[in-house]
């Protein structure tokens, strides 16, 4: 069986450089395989962008390390500009001052600026940031604001700020006046592995989560969103549970591992020029940039045509999954995690596992409360 | 209409043209960040909006390129290229009287 893909990626997750202001306890960039010691020089980049050109690649998302920790940030953005495409950043936020800011406004290109913040006082947001750095990021927020440049906010939550997220909703949408903002959670990833402790939301947290951020996402219609962690999993979950209550039939991917589109849509590239399927999976490498055809690699690579039909692998062939109620539902979630935590990318992610949850005294928001969000 | 015939249209140097699955594509203008769909003919006709074929040529070439091609096919052509010109993903130069 082929799956439909299309001819080039549509966009192109780059890691920027290695190199970073701030050692971030959960950050999921050091000591990952993406961690290389070393960063391309400029002249690489813009070979590489007049490649992303001719594939009529539309999108870059630049992260790290610190993309505003290179120098020559402004000539790499200039080169992706002038090789048509748009772009968006993922920051601290910490090193983002007025001369960037408007800069960024003005190429008219600029997708949005995403910084992470994740405490609504500095005590929490710094305990695993460093000093100074919350008072830094609001700055940085509302310099950009200042320069009309497109902001999105990132809470990852953790074990420091899970008693404190209705004051973080406060802080971005009443005080910073964002019009929403999205929510994560500390992942077994980098640093994170090492500090599991300290980071990773234990199942009573991981509930309490849940319920405050399905509350909040009720006061604050479509201003708080999820793609993984708690607000995520509480909806996903909580329709898993009702679909294999009712008896309903498989959803669509159900049943398989289906659970990462990304390898039919994008691809990365760590900071020292590897192509890899993405910038959670630095290890599968698949070739180098401006050594190797983008094009080729996209359509015809072997590692990553093995990681497209993994979706081809259904939950029943894996003990983890024998018996489970919601098998017809679950998709296996993110490969990365699933590498991770089992060393293996074709497996499902225990820690996306709802019966797993439940096993561990985990409570899911009432049903009912979470249909419209 | 006869003069709209004569025109020699132009694609938009900015737009991108992106083909993806088959012979289907999209249109990306990098500087607002819209898409636009196009189908296979769509597609046939944009690769030859280079500012040298008219209207009635393009029109022409798909008659000649493709099997049971509909009589109104040049209606289809003309509202398809007063569309994109309208958009600002082409423009048409009219030939001098």
């Amino acid at each position: 069986m082929t799956l439909p893909l299309m001819k080039t990626p549509r966009s192109v997750d780059i890691e920027i450089t290695n190199g970073c202001n701030l050692r971030c306890t959960y950050c999921s960039h050091f000591t990952s395989p993406g961690d290389v010691g070393k960063d391309l020089p400029l002249d690489e980049w813009r070979r590489f962008f007049a490649e992303l050109k001719r594939a009529a690649v539309m999108n870059v998302t630049l992260s790290g390390g610190e993309p505003f920790y290179r120098k020559d940030l402004r000539d790499i953005i200039a080169s992706i500009v002038e090789n048509r495409m748009r772009f968006s950043i993922l920051t601290n936020g910490t090193l983002i001052d007025p001369e960037i800011a408007s800069f960024l406004a003005a190429t008219g290109r600029c997708d949005s600026v995403q910084v992470s913040i994740d405490g609504a006082t500095q005590a929490t947001h710094d305990s695993f940031r460093g000093k100074g750095n919350f008072v830094r990021a609001l700055n940085g927020i509302r310099t950009l604001q200042q320069f009309d440049v497109p902001v999105a906010v990132r809470v990852t939550i953790h074990r420091k700020n899970v008693h404190e997220l209705d004051q973080i909703a406060h802080l971005l949408l009443e005080e910073m006046g964002l019009s929403s903002f999205s929510t994560n959670a500390a992942s077994y990833m980098g640093l994170s592995r090492i500090n599991v402790a300290e980071t990773q939301l234990t199942v009573a947290e991981r509930s309490l989560a849940m319920e405050t951020l399905v509350r909040l996402a009720e006061e604050y219609p479509n201003r708080i969103s999820a793609t993984a962690g708690p607000l995520a999993e509480a909806t996903t979950w909580a329709e898993m549970k009702e679909a294999s209550r009712e008896g309903r039939p498989p959803t669509q991917g159900g049943g398989f591992l289906t659970g990462c589109g990304g390898p039919f849509q994008n691809i990365a590239v760590r900071a020292d020029g590897a192509y890899v399927p993405c910038s959670q999976l630095g290890q599968m490498v698949l070739g180098r940039i401006n050594q190797d055809d983008l094009c080729d690699i996209w359509q015809n690579h072997k590692v990553l045509w093995e990681f497209r039909n993994r979706r081809l692998i259904p939950l029943s062939s894996f003990d983890f999954c024998k018996g489970c109620p919601y098998i017809n539902y679950c998709t296996g979630n993110c490969p990365a995690l699933a590498y991770n935590l089992t060393g293996e990318v074709n497996h499902p992610s225990p820690d996306a596992c709802l019966r797993l949850f439940e096993q561990q005294g985990g409570r899911l928001p009432p049903a009912e409360r979470l249909r419209d969000l | 209409m006869d003069e709209y015939i004569n025109t020699k249209m132009t694609a938009n140097p900015l737009i991108v043209l992106r083909e993806e699955f088959d012979d289907w594509a999209i249109l990306f203008n990098p500087d607002t960040g819209d898409t636009y769909a196009l189908n296979p003919l769509g597609v046939f006709i944009w690769k030859r909006l280079d500012g040298t074929q008219t209207v009635s040529e393009i029109t022409e070439a798909i008659r000649t390129s493709a099997e049971n091609v509909p009589d109104e096919v040049g209606k289809e052509v003309e509202d398809f290229l007063r569309d994109i010109v309208r958009l600002g993903l082409a423009s048409g130069e009219k030939p001098s009287s």
